[in-house]
């Protein structure tokens, strides 16, 4: 039988027979679905809200990576002052984007406010290159984390691991603010009625501005964390931000755990078919979206359109 | 939209075609490679439109059917020596046929994530296209496209395109004035209501969208002709934005809109990259500026202009 | 708004009858600036304007000065390929020097044999330009992977391993490069097996899933073409894991040695890398090659240069020796004039077989190692592998 098995598929193959494979592949897909899910959490946050779907998040994590380099290896920074440091970058520029662009077109069509995203991409593309030029950079772990840690069942490096961790306390953190303060329910509030929210007295313009500001520093801090295994390069952003909407939209948008569930399959998906089927990874991604659209387009913790649209 | 031609409309229909048939004349060989890529993307715009404009969907997949009509003629040409009509025919039946089936189910959804569907399956294309070497030659590019040689000429091939891209405009023109292309502003104006009044409304996206894909696959099976050569780029999400671009850029309620919406963003990229190396941020800036002052494109802006203009607000179609 | 078009037509009609002084010497430069591309498309640039600049100063050639005429390719082969067309018909230039990945070198090669335009691929490295796609307008002043992939196998024999894995980004030139190096050690190490092939697509991420499957597969050897970032996000994944000091070597094409690579992963440059580059800023073994680096440096502001100027500025040495010797810029004269032309260029001399119009472009091939006087990772020793097959 698995015999057969190695014919059709060695990978599959080796998945069965070696546990301890087995688990390292469930590593990975944690630890990449974690990284994403923190990127993929600001993106679906906004659109929850501002129902935005925002191409400029990743540009905006590209500016995280960056900003962590420039941070952490030119001014020598530590590691997490620079990861701080990042968040806090894109909070500033998304607080000045909202203000002056975004606000200008919360009443337009979906479409206009997709346009202005891509012009954000396009022209933070440029800026990115003037402030950084156009050098490959490569940022180091922080010293703790450079190596491999003992699972017991095998060596797994630490940072990784730290991303394991770091992708719930995220997950946690952004359901209490939702769940337990008074932002969060305003901001509740405002994905579904903001008129009614406005005529009880509450400054939704500020709401939305939060809302826009803390998305982006997830962003900014995803791309930090990302930058010490993927280094900041121009061009970085094209591909990551197709991952993140098939993340969301499979998690179902504006959903929080939609998205951690999403990056979480996402990474499964991603790293255990590229073991078996190893000459298909380019579609696996739009596999499981394609599915997912079929069976539950909403997605899987969204809610139907409401009004048969 | 669905008024007729006006007066003024058919003397500058008449303006236009003459012009076009007058270019390789008084141009240039520069002028008349421009001239063909710009009509095969007004007709790849003008194809986008019937989605977004006139059925109410974004289609963020559209550059699949592109792909699909330019890939199959480009192979059927090349390596099975099949004749022009025969291979341009299935070219463009391949990417029909294809979005009849994402129509299919991509009609059930709306808004973004009808747009994510389409996108998703665009990406499958494109996989198929980067995987199956043996075929499409992957990332290498399927290049050096043998082209009949009665085509194989600068002047030749530009005519043709100008036939071809004419005739589209035209068919389209009727289908969108005919009582379809009514009941298809209906269903986008509002679902809900369309439906009550009797317009089966997915079947009718159906097909707006399977029409769409035809005449992509046309400008498709134009273009890998005119580069001689079939990428991946071609069906890459990028692509697909571009066309979008193109045809919000020239306003999606305007039949016209797209055309020039396709003209323009051409002649954009092509002279800012002749300058500058920052194109993208003249293009960004330029986006802005449409976005945040002409919310209803470059067509908007002209009616409103002919409007103050004139002191009444009816110039609808003479764009 | 038939304004707007007919003023846009107008004026690139005007741009086109724009005089076009039969004096000046038209040269094309097509290389990616914007996007991902930019990292070598800037500085590859620099390089191309550097040279013209040069030849210029000293009088141009036969007193006609050389102008540039640049368009970036976004990486796009069919933007490439509208770019090139656009430049011949409208600019009316008399080459086109440049290209970047495979699919632009073979886009703008089709352009070029259509306009009858010669075409000089300075980066491009797919075996197709000078094979299966040749015409006599194509030129390359690049390596190809063939060179390449044989180098790494002599590099494999030479390493001791008997097990080699092999990982190569999913695209055209991962694909030729592990079949040139196939056949390199079809030649020159039968006895080596590749126990593991693994294609990560291009510009991923995450490599983990790949980097465990080549430390169960049992391996000696590494062999890869994971180029610029891909290499770093690789490394950078796979140290944790204690991957390159479980090996014996990782053998790597791509130009992972080159300064832009080594000198900004500093301390993170993964251990038992043997690695090649076009050139090094630190190696003057090539005379004239000092001068030539100082020159770069100061163009750039840095003592340390990137090894992508000099190869858009051998494209454009050539074609400048072709114009010299024929008299002119016509094309079919100068293509007689290149073929089996020599040239003494900062990295080595080079000359262009007559048969497939490739240049004998070797490359400066050694391991990765730490030396005094260097804060980070440099090729020592630097051996010059030529570009012979045999």
């Amino acid at each position: 039988m698995i015999d057969l098995i190695r014919d059709l598929s060695p990978g599959l193959a080796t998945l069965l027979t070696n546990p301890q494979f087995a688990f390292i592949q469930l590593m990975n897909s944690i630890s990449q679905g974690m990284n994403l899910f923190i990127i993929a959490a600001g993106l679906s946050l906004i659109f929850g809200v501002l129902k935005v779907i925002n191409f400029a998040h990743g540009v905006f994590y590209m500016f995280g990576a960056y900003v962590m380099y420039s941070v952490s290896q030119e001014f020598g920074a530590p590691f997490w002052l620079g990861a701080l440091a990042a968040a806090g970058a894109l909070g500033l520029i998304a607080l000045l984007i909202e203000r002056t662009l975004f606000r200008q077109i919360y009443e337009a069509e979906h479409l206009m406010q997709l346009l202005l995203t891509f012009a954000i991409v396009l022209i933070m593309g440029d800026v990115a290159k003037i402030i950084w030029g156009t050098d490959q950079y490569s940022v180091s772990y922080p010293a703790s984390m450079s190596g491999a840690t003992d699972l017991g069942v095998t060596f797994y490096p630490t940072y990784r691991l730290m991303l394991c961790l770091i992708g719930p306390v995220i997950l946690i953190l952004l359901y209490w603010f939702a769940e337990r303060t008074r932002w969060g329910r305003m901001t509740r509030a405002a994905t579904q009625d903001r008129e009614m929210l406005a005529a009880l007295g509450v400054n939704v313009p500020v709401i939305y501005t939060s809302v826009f500001v803390i998305g982006s520093m997830l962003a900014g801090f995803g791309g930090a964390l990302a930058s010490p295994f993927s280094s900041p390069v121009p061009g970085m952003d094209a591909t990551l931000i197709v991952d993140c909407f098939v993340i969301v939209i499979v998690g179902g948008l504006g959903s929080l755990w939609g998205s951690f569930v999403g990056a979480l399959l996402y990474g499964l998906v991603f790293n255990f078919g590229s073991v078996i089927f190893p000459n298909a990874q380019d579609i696996f991604a739009f596999m499981l979206l394609l599915i997912v659209l079929l069976i539950r387009p909403w997605g899987l913790f969204g809610k139907p359109e409401a009004g048969g649209h | 939209m669905t008024a007729p031609l006006t007066a003024f409309g058919k003397v500058a229909c008449l303006v236009i075609l003459l012009a076009l048939l007058a270019l390789p004349v008084i141009g240039s060989d520069y002028l008349i490679d421009i001239g063909t890529e710009m009509l095969i993307f007004a007709l790849f715009a003008l194809s986008l439109n019937l989605i977004i404009g006139y059925s109410g969907n974004v289609s963020f997949g559209h550059a699949a059917y592109f792909a699909i009509g330019g890939y199959v003629n480009a192979i059927l040409l090349t390596t099975y020596g099949w004749p022009l009509l025969p291979a341009f025919v299935t070219g463009v039946l391949a990417a029909t046929l294809t979005a009849a089936v994402v129509a299919y189910f991509c009609t059930r959804l709306t808004d973004i994530y009808f747009a994510m569907l389409t996108l998703a399956f665009s990406m499958l294309v494109w996989a198929i296209a980067f995987k199956w070497r043996s075929v499409t030659h992957g990332d290498d590019g399927f290049v050096g496209v043998t082209v009949p040689a009665l085509l194989d000429d600068r002047m030749r091939f530009y005519y043709f395109t100008v036939i071809i891209v004419v005739a589209s405009i035209a068919v389209l023109w009727v289908i969108t004035h005919s009582a379809f292309g009514r009941s298809l502003v209906a269903v986008r104006e509002n679902l809900g209501r369309a439906g009550f009044i009797g317009i089966h409304t997915r079947r009718m996206r159906w097909q707006a969208f399977v029409v769409a894909g035809f005449f992509a696959g046309v400008a498709g099976a134009l273009f890998g002709m005119l580069i001689k050569g079939m990428y991946v780029e071609s069906a890459f999400w990028t692509q697909s934005a571009q066309v979008l671009i193109m045809t919000l850029l020239g306003g999606i309620y305007s039949f016209f809109g797209p055309i020039i919406g396709a003209a323009v963003l051409f002649m954009l990229e092509r002279l800012t990259n002749e300058y500058t190396e920052y194109w993208p941020t003249v293009l960004g800036v330029i986006l802005l500026v449409i976005l945040l002052f002409l919310p209803d494109g470059l067509v908007g802006l002209g009616k409103r202009l002919t409007a103050k203009a004139k002191g009444k607000d009816k110039t609808e179609g003479a764009t | 708004m038939k304004r707007i078009i007919f003023s846009a037509v107008a004026s690139t009609a005007l741009l086109a009858a724009s005089g076009v002084s039969a004096q000046e010497i038209r040269v094309g430069a097509l290389y990616p600036t914007s996007g991902g591309g930019a990292i070598y498309g800037g500085p590859a640039m620099e390089g191309h304007n550097m040279a013209v600049e040069e030849i210029n100063a000293a009088g141009g050639i036969n007193g006609r000065m050389l102008v540039t005429v640049a368009r970036d390719t976004k990486l796009n082969p069919a933007t490439a390929a509208s770019a090139a067309k656009e430049m011949i018909t409208k600019d009316k230039v008399d080459v086109i020097i440049g290209g970047l990945s495979s699919a632009v070198g073979l886009a703008v090669s089709e352009v070029a044999r259509q306009e009858g335009v010669i075409y000089i691929a300075t980066i491009p490295k797919t075996i197709q330009l000078t094979t299966t796609k040749l015409h006599p307008y194509v030129f390359r002043t690049a390596s190809h992977t063939d060179f390449e992939g044989d180098a790494m196998a002599q590099l494999v024999k030479q390493s001791g391993g008997t097990k080699v894995c092999d990982i190569q980004p999913d695209y055209a030139y991962g694909h030729d490069l592990a079949a040139g190096l196939k056949a390199g050690l079809a030649r020159h190490a039968p006895e080596v097996k590749v126990v593991a092939d693994l294609r990560p697509k291009l510009g991923a991420t995450d490599y983990n899933v790949f980097i465990t499957q080549i430390m169960g597969a049992g391996c000696d050897v590494v062999t890869s073409g994971l180029w610029g970032s891909n290499f770093v996000n690789f490394a950078q994944q796979a140290s944790p894991f204690g991957l390159f000091n479980q090996i014996k070597a990782y053998i790597s094409g791509g130009e992972v040695a080159s300064h832009e690579i080594a000198g900004k992963m500093g301390d993170d440059y993964p251990p038992n890398v043997i690695s090649n580059t076009y050139e090094l800023w630190y190696d003057h073994s090539v005379p004239g090659h000092q001068e030539f680096q100082e020159k770069v440096a100061a163009r750039s502001g840095t003592k340390e240069t990137a090894m992508w100027p000099v190869l858009a500025y051998i494209g454009v040495q050539f074609y400048a020796e072709a114009v010299r010797k024929s008299g002119g810029t016509n094309s079919d004269a100068n293509v007689k004039a290149l073929e089996g032309m020599t040239l003494m260029t900062p990295v080595g001399e080079r000359t262009i077989n007559p048969a497939d119009h490739q240049a004998n472009t070797g490359q400066f091939w050694g391991p990765m190692v730490k030396r005094e006087g260097f804060a980070y990772k440099v090729m020592h020793p630097v051996t010059y592998i030529p570009a012979e097959i045999k």
